[in-house]
């Protein structure tokens, strides 16, 4: 897909949003939109998704099927969760059960009767997820999409973008606060002053974030390794306990807690 | 393009759906059908009359409530989600299905008025009944499309907000009024509502020519209000 020379701005006296944007994605390939907020990152990728049309230029060579979330979900509708992703589904020409499968993915199961303006910020941000995945798009277009989702859903987020790329689909994506982290082989696209240009992967801010070492045994690992994948956490090593254990001399950044430490704190914590 | 036309109609039909179930369950219909009520109660209270006299007025009364109501239901969706549902159907067919859903309310309640007043003896049934029903059809149909085209022209997809929407609407509706006036400087302006509820009002049936020219009219008007819709939703998103 292709911006060729594309120039967009909201009224015929308003100041151009959007200057001169010539830059293509390739099939799987994964874009992040960096930029501060107002710097036009939305308007870039609803002009990417077709709901704005450029003031010049084009867009061209749009997928057929595109998958858009919006930065805020329009909650203010008189549908349940359900009804409304089953609707949507229909209206891109697909059964309910493949909306039911994103519902079930996304852990929306317990809200499908919640009406859409009863649901909390983050699982509305979901069913707007679950709306632009039900028809398997060629072109996937994320608006901020951590804002509000929980640690579960924001582990999904990379897995669905890896899985839309290795079927030769196209994602893009904004992220105005650096938290792209796990989106592999991303490009970076910097929108400033009106202006689009190619930039290097940003600088992670030094991540809060500790090493806790954990023993357990052997049979349990992979229940262990698992379950805290499933929260969030990122695993780094997995190793035998007879392996060298360098730690005992570096302290560092690094933090040890042995098991009956561990299991100390979550006694003090469910107290 | 990779999608089969069919799935694509499909979605149509759905959005259609979906627009018209979010229009009744929202509760926003309620004002309009009060409206309804009203038109109806004004017109058939005073007793029966025939049914051609009854059905011009009432074609020329709903008009503006149909427009009204059009632009309601186009307005009940938020602006996001209409363009979620541009993006899901394709733009054109999107706004497409906005018109038909209008529409077929419209037509539904079109047949909802021509109905009740004869739960309550409000048509004269001594008189020309069926021929004056079936103008009273073609007076209501009439009436439909260039309505559902104010509407749309009056939606906040076109006007942007509920001022300007209430300014196209009211001034209008002012406007067939006016300008539907027998006499009027510039009849053609406006859709031939008022003209068909005084073709219908005269002695004896309208003669052909004049049947025929209210249809041409109608139709003209309808397009033309039509084609600036679909222009203006293609510029403005």
């Amino acid at each position: 897909m292709r911006f060729d020379g594309v120039f967009f701005r909201y009224g015929r006296r308003a100041a151009w949003t959007l200057r001169e944007v010539t830059r293509g994605i390739e099939a799987g390939q994964t874009v992040v939109v960096l930029g501060r907020n107002g710097a036009g990152k939305s308007t870039l990728l609803q002009l990417a998704a077709g709901v704005l049309r450029p003031s010049r230029g084009a867009v061209l060579d749009r997928p057929a099927i595109v998958g858009w979330v919006p930065e805020r979900f329009p909650a203010d509708q008189p549908f349940t969760a359900g009804d409304y992703l089953h609707r949507m589904a229909s209206l891109r020409g697909r059964d309910a059960s493949e909306a039911d499968a994103w519902i079930e993915r996304l852990l929306l199961t317990e809200h499908t009767g919640t009406r859409l303006s009863d649901l909390s910020k983050g699982t509305a941000q979901k069913v707007g997820l679950a709306q632009a995945l039900i028809a398997r798009p060629g072109l996937l277009i994320l608006d901020e999409p951590w804002e509000g989702l929980d640690s579960i859903a924001r582990t999904l987020i990379p897995e669905i973008v890896a899985e839309v790329t290795a079927g030769g689909g196209m994602v893009l994506v904004s992220d105005h606060r650096g938290e792209v982290g796990g989106l592999a082989d991303a490009i970076y696209w910097q929108v400033a002053d009106a202006l689009v240009s190619e930039a290097s992967a940003p600088v992670p801010a030094l991540p809060d974030e500790v090493i806790i070492e954990v023993k357990v045994r052997r049979a349990e690992s992979p229940r262990v390794v698992a379950g805290l994948q499933a929260e969030g956490h990122q695993i780094l090593e997995v190793r035998d306990v007879a392996a060298a254990q360098p730690h005992q001399a570096r302290p560092g950044p690094g933090l040890t807690i042995t098991p009956g430490a561990s299991s100390g704190r979550e006694a003090g914590g469910s107290s | 393009m990779r999608v089969a036309q069919p799935e694509r109609l499909r979605g149509m039909t759905s959005l259609v759906r979906m627009r018209l179930a979010g229009f009744l369950r929202g509760g926003r219909i309620l004002a309009p059908a009060i409206a309804v009520l009203v038109v109806l109660g004004i017109i058939y209270g005073g007793g029966p009359s025939p049914a051609a006299v009854a059905y011009g007025y009432s074609a020329a009364a709903l008009f503006p409530v149909l427009a009204w109501q059009s632009k309601l239901l186009l307005d009940t969706e938020p602006d996001t989600q209409r363009r979620l549902a541009g993006v899901a159907v394709g733009g054109r067919r999107e706004a497409v299905a906005g018109l038909l859903a209008a529409g077929l309310l419209a037509l539904l309640v079109c047949a909802l008025a021509m109905g009740a007043p004869w739960l309550f003896n409000g048509i004269d049934t001594g008189r020309a009944v069926v021929s004056g029903t079936l103008l009273g059809v073609l007076a209501h149909l009439l009436a439909v499309p260039p309505a559902v085209a104010l509407g749309a022209l009056a939606s906040r997809a076109v006007t942007g907000g509920v001022r300007n929407g209430i300014a196209v609407l009211v001034t209008s509706a002012v406007l067939v009024v006016v300008l539907g006036l027998e006499g009027s400087i510039a009849p053609w302006l406006v859709p031939p509502v008022m003209a068909t509820a005084r073709a219908l009002n005269d002695v004896g049936t309208p003669p052909a020519a004049t049947l025929a020219l209210l249809v041409v009219w109608a139709v003209l008007w309808g397009g033309v209000a039509l084609g600036a819709y679909a222009r203006l939703r293609r510029t403005r998103t």
